[in-house]
Order: C-alpha cells, then structure tokens, then sequence
C-alpha cells in the first residue's frame, strides 16, 4: 500500500508525459492539422488587420457643380484634399446624382448651385446641399461631418474678413489642440491586432478541442484510452497542454507578424501577456472540453462551437466598443472572458500594462478558467464513467 | 427520355430523403443551425454600434470662471461627454492617466479674460488614443462643440445673425441612421455562408471519413445524384435561414424590404447554390471534417466578415483586398440585398450582382463536380 502510493505519484507523471507524447506526435504529423493552426491564424491576421479599418475615408462622392466657376471649381478642389471624399462621378445636377446614389456608384453627392461663386463674392448666403446613401451610418455621418467642416471654416473665415474690412475687432477664435496618446495617428491595426489574438485563440483552442474530441468519441478511441489505467483528469490534462504551447506560439506569430506587417507597437512584457494567455486558455479549452461532453458528433461540436464563439466575440469589444452596446448587453460583457483578455492584451501592447495595472483581469480570466475547466471536468468525469 | 429524367429524379430524391432523414435523426444539429441565426441577428441588432454616448471625460479647469463653466456644461450636454469627476486639475490629470477617463480637457487659465479681449483660445484636449473608433468620436464631438459654443459667443457679441454659407444634408434611405438596416442584409450573407459552406462541408467530409461515401459509390445511383441529392436539403435549410433572418429583421429590427421580394429570393438562391458549392469542394479535398470546418472558416466565414462590405467598406481597403472581394459572392450578396431592402433598386440596377452570383457559382459547382470525379477514378 504505501510502496504504491509512493510510485503513484510517479507513475502518473510517466503516463501524462506519454500521452502528451502521443498527443504532439499525432498534431506534429497531421500536416493539414498543423496549418490550421499556425499558418491560419497568421493569415487571418494579415487579411483582419488589412481589411478592418474604422478611419473612413475615400468615401466615393458624386459631384455636381452647378455654377462652373473658378471659385466653385476650387472650394470643391481643397474640400476633396485630405482624401475623406474621393470623387467617384460627375452629375448635372442633385437629380442625376440622386440616381447615381442609387445605382450605387456613390455614397455621398455634393451639390454646388448655380451662382454659388458670385453669391458668396456679393456675401448673399448660399447653400450647399449634400445628399447621403444613408445605408452604412457610419460612413455618411464622415461624409456629412466633412462637408460642414470645410464649409463652417470658409464661412467663419468670410466673416472674419468681413469685420476686418469694416474695422470690427474679430471676435475672439476658439480651437481645441487634441493630443493622442498611446496610437497618436489613430491607426486600426494597433487596437484591432491585440483583438484578434483572443479570437484566433477561441477558434484554434475551443472549436478543435470540441471537434478533436468528439472525433475521438465517434471513433472510440476515446473509449479505449479510458480503459487504459491512465486517469481521466490527466488524460484531459495531457490532451490539453499541448495547445497551451500552440496557443502561446500563436500569440508569438501574431504579434510578430503584428509589429513587422502593421507596424504595432510592442510595449509591454511578454511575461504579462504569456501569462494572460495561459489563464486565457483555462476558459477556452474548458469551454472545448464542455461543448465535447454535450455533442454526440463533429457537426454538434462545431455548431455549438460557433454559437459560442460569435457571440463571444462580438460582445467582448474587439470589433466594435463595449461602451457603445446598451447598459444590459454592457452588464453581459462582464461574464466573457473574453472581454478580459483583449483589454489585458491591448493594455500590454499598447500601455506598457504590468501586473499592477491588469490584475483584475487576470484575476477575471483565472476565475473564469477554474470555474469553467472546472465544470467540464465534472461533466466529463460523468460521461465517461 | 422521359422515363431516364424520372429515374434521374428518383434516385437525386432518394438520397435527399437520406440526407433528411439524418438531419432528422440529428435535431440538435437542426435546431443548432435555426437558433444561431436568430441569435446572431439579436445580438448584431442590437450589440454592434460605433455611436458612444456618455464617454468618460476628465476636466482640468484653471480658469474657473462664469465662461469656462459654460464652456464645460456644453461638453456634458446630454448625448455628449460624461464628467467622471468633478474635482481639480491634479485629479483629472490622475483620471485621466488610470484611464477612468478617455480624454482630458485642459482650460487654460485666463480663458475667460483672453475670449472677452478677442484673442485666439486654444483648448488642450487629451485623448486615450488606443482605441481609434472612440478616439476619433471624441475627436469629432469636441470639435463640433467648441464650434458651437465659440458660434454662440460670437453671436452674442453681435456678430450678424446668420452666416454666409449652410451646408444642408438630404439623407436617402435608412434616415434615422439606424445601424440594424445596414447590418441586417449583412449578417443574411455571413449566417448562410456559415450554414451553406460549414454544414455542407461537414456532412460530406464525415461520409468520406466513415467510408460511407465509397459504399454510396458502389451503389447504382450516379455521382451527380449523390451530388444534387446531398445539396438539396441543405439548400432548404439555408432558405429556411434566409426567411428566419428576414423575418426577425423586419419584425424585431423593423427592417424595411422596399424592392420585390423575388430579387431578395433570386439573390439568396444564387448565393446559395454557390455556397453550397464550395462546401461541397472544400469537403472534397479536405475528406476530414476537423480539417474542412477550418478551411470553411478561412475560405467562407472570413471573406464573408470583412470582404463583403458587411461591416466594413470595401473601398476603404488596399488593392489587393479590393481586387480579390470581386471573387467573394457575398460581396454581391451583400450589395444586392442592401439594394433591394432599402434602396428598393430593381433587376435594371442589380443584373450585375445576380450575373456575378451566378457565375462565381457555376465556376465552383464545376470545380467541385471535377474534383469529385477525380477523387473517384
């Protein structure tokens, strides 16, 4: 009895480290499984951090210029510089824009009228009409915001000349000077890569976990390691750790990829994030680990997978703020830990965040993974026995 | 000839029956793939919007006068900032670096005195610059409120009462600016990619992994009938999705479908088929099904995210990324439904989208009909 339970210990270590030598073997030689999961999330990031961009510009315009004149011709010159409108048609007039609207050839239309030049030479009051393709909110909230500002600038600047000529003090100019700090030149990639990491590691851990195992169970070699002597808990535990060092070489890929292809800024420890990622990781296998004990196949696996990970994703605030969703669905965020780890995450790259500033989130995150890693064990535990 | 069409359809309709019935003999699955779009389309509807309201705002007021409390009150208008703390300038500046507040407003001291003299102000705003689509809302409403409120002095001071130059908007379609018109067509693309694509892809590859495909194979029915009879269920499934979607869009989200419903019924169809297509050949090749749902996810969900102009618009992205949407069916999808539903456009303005569809689809129904023959010989 206690020559055994002194060998148990020991026995146990040998059976994990052969299945975990199993395991890796079986990964390492499958060389679709490898792809998927180190050259897709390398180009999920690449194709993610190209293709996501919320600085809207180059909104494609139509342009109706009424009036014909010098004047008319260069307000819309410098209105079209800084490149937020791009002139994507010419119309006649606000009717034939309208139509272009339409077709979809443009989203916004810029209409000058006739006489716009001479009225604001003589200072009679003009108006510029600008009609918007309402479909895409945001975009034709840019579009309008544009037009206001270059014509409420020309119009102050009107003024401005106007009291100078009539020996008027002007009155006093009131500017903001903003300073940005952490992404100075608001680009998207530095806040979206740090995003994409916590959803690349949910589709690579938890979806291959859920269908990995639900493999095993359709084939039965589930069935067959079970009655091995190896015990259950590290049976999981050697399934599981060998996507713990998948997991962290993909963070390694991304945020290499990250700094080299979009330039993001690297500035906190790697410590913080590794360990971020491992807590990390507790929830995502765990969550894995449970939809497999509630699937009878691949198909269920994957379905429940995914009707887990959208949501997730959405309502963790990588693509679009937390702040922005209602009071409620705010409150939802709370229980997602993937919510955590973005914001531990982009704290780390963009902030410098150190264990004293992302603490709570690494407190959320190990909560979540014993909580959940927790349940599933149990669950597992039943199915099998 | 009559007699070989009616063969033909026998045998297409024996294995949809198959098909069906192992759909049914799966309900999970089925309610699976019925629940997830209602889910999805609940959350986007009501989940995804840029617009903030009630951002954290710290202030450092060292003037303290009549003015800059003025000036501070219009920042905290309803609809605009929220003052995180009301306290002094050492404080905010401490708000502000814990990031309990994301941006910091700076009134110089003297503000009052230098706006009375006509001098020109200039306030210091601190932005949190992390998250740009934040950053630059706050960027805008500060711009637009010190626009305001320095309008407001100068009218006051007995400026003439109106200025030279208005710029007046017209929005078309969606006025209200709400974000689930322009998602809901969207997210139509995106839920039937996943179920056309995934599930396709998933019941195919998993009869090559059990072997049953070869035992279909050594049975009289031809690999066209093996073909259609296994897309054909899965091609109900997705209408199902697409009427499931449309209906929760129009009824919850009040989604407007101002063009005939037939061009939404055409589009969706010829989505379809091509989706249906490719989950078909992904299946083909990959014959694993752990393997094709990750394909499925890298050649279908992903370009259906953020190639589509569903979230993001396509013209704001590099060349290559633009050049390569033209091959993304949902991007036509996407373009056309939006036409449809809230433009009201007809076959004159949308024949492109439908020609489109159909070609990407007869190109991927032939690859994945080839490659099976391949597979077989």
């Amino acid at each position: 009895m206690t020559a055994s339970a002194a060998r148990r210990p020991r026995l146990a270590r040998v059976q994990f480290a052969a299945t975990v030598r199993k395991e890796v073997l079986q990964t390492v030689r499958d060389r679709r499984v490898m792809f998927m999961l180190i050259a897709a999330p390398l180009i999920q990031t690449i194709v993610f951090g190209f293709a996501v961009d919320f600085d809207v510009d180059r909104i494609p315009t139509v342009v109706a210029d009424r009036d014909r004149s010098p004047a008319s011709r260069e307000h819309l010159r410098r209105l079209l510089a800084d490149g937020t409108l791009r002139r994507s048609a010419v119309a006649g007039d606000a009717v034939e824009a309208e139509r272009l609207i339409d077709r979809g050839d443009a989203a916004a239309a810029v209409v000058l009228p006739p006489r716009f030049g001479a009225d604001l030479a003589a200072e009679r009051p003009a108006e510029v009409q600008v009609v918007l393709d309402g479909t895409d909110p945001n975009r034709s909230n840019v579009a309008a915001g544009a037009v206001s500002r270059y014509f409420g600038e020309v119009a102050e600047s009107m003024v401005r000349e106007r009291l100078g000529r009539q020996g008027l003090p002007p009155p006093a100019s009131l500017t903001v000077t903003p300073r940005l700090s952490y992404n100075p030149s608001l680009r998207t990639a530095p806040y979206i890569v740090p995003g994409i990491l916590s959803m690349l590691l949910v589709i690579v851990t938890t979806i291959v976990t859920a269908m990995g195992l639900s493999r095993e169970r359709e084939v039965g070699t589930l069935e067959q390691v079970m009655v091995t002597p190896i015990r259950p808990l590290w049976l999981l535990a050697a399934k599981m750790t060998p996507f713990v060092f998948i997991g962290l070489l993909d963070v390694l890929l991304v945020i290499t990829a990250g700094s080299w292809i979009f330039d993001i800024p690297l500035r906190g420890s790697l410590a913080v994030l590794f360990a971020g990622t491992v807590l990390y990781l507790l929830s995502t296998l765990g969550v894995g680990l449970l939809i497999s004990t509630v699937s009878s196949n691949q198909q269920q696996s994957f379905l429940a997978g995914f009707l887990f990970a959208l949501p997730a994703i959405l309502l963790s605030g990588v693509m679009t703020p937390i702040r922005a969703m209602p009071a409620w669905l705010q409150a939802v965020t709370y229980l997602n830990p993937l919510r955590y780890f973005a914001e531990l995450a982009r704290a780390n790259l963009l902030k410098a965040a150190g264990f004293a500033d992302v603490w709570f989130q690494l407190v959320a995150l190990l909560v979540f993974g014993v909580v959940i890693l927790g349940l599933a064990t149990a669950r597992f535990h039943k199915r099998m026995g | 000839m009559k007699g070989r069409l009616g063969h033909f359809l026998v045998r297409v309709g024996a294995i949809a029956a198959k098909e069906v019935l192992h759909i049914r003999r799966d309900p999970r699955t089925l309610y699976m793939a019925l629940v997830m779009p209602v889910v999805m389309l609940l959350l986007f509807g009501f989940g995804v919007s840029f617009d903030m309201e009630r951002i954290p705002l710290a202030v450092a007021d060292r003037d303290g006068t009549g003015a800059s409390r003025e000036l501070v009150d219009a920042f905290v208008a309803p609809g605009e900032f929220a003052l995180s703390h009301r306290s002094g300038p050492e404080e905010a500046h401490e708000l502000f670096r814990r990031g309990r507040a994301l941006a910091l407003l700076v009134v110089p001291r003297d503000y009052q005195r230098d706006l009375a003299r006509g001098a020109a102000v200039s306030l210091q705003l601190l932005v949190d610059g992390a998250d740009p689509v934040t950053a630059n809302q706050i960027l805008a409403k500060a711009d637009a409120i010190v626009r305001s409120v320095g309008q407001a002095r100068a009218l006051r001071a007995g400026l003439s009462g109106q200025l030279p130059l208005r710029v007046k908007v017209y929005t078309l379609y969606n006025p209200e600016a709400r974000s689930a018109e322009y998602l809901v067509p969207g997210l139509a693309a995106y839920l039937m990619a996943i179920a056309a694509v995934l599930l396709t892809a998933l019941t195919v590859a998993g009869e090559w992994e059990r072997g049953s495909m070869e035992q279909l194979f050594a049975s009289p029915v031809g690999r066209l009938d093996i073909i259609l009879g296994k897309l054909l269920p899965y091609l109900g499934l997705g209408i199902l999705q697409l009427l499931l979607v449309l209906g929760v869009g129009t009824a919850v989200f009040d989604v407007p479908i101002q063009g005939s419903p037939l061009m939404v019924f055409a589009l969706g169809l010829l989505f379809l088929v091509g989706m249906l297509g490719q989950g078909l050949l992904i299946s083909v090749v990959t014959r694993n099904q752990l393997v094709a749902t990750q394909a499925g996810a890298l050649s279908a969900l992903l370009p259906s995210m953020l190639l589509s102009g569903m979230l993001f618009p396509i013209e704001n992205m590099p060349l290559v990324l633009r050049a390569l949407s033209y091959l993304i069916p949902a991007r036509y999808l996407v373009h056309g439904l939006r036409g449809v539903m809230l433009k009201g456009n007809g076959l004159a303005v949308l024949w492109p989208d439908l020609l489109a569809l159909a070609l990407l689809a007869a190109a991927v129904l032939a690859a994945a009909t080839g490659r099976f023959k391949r597979r077989l010989a």
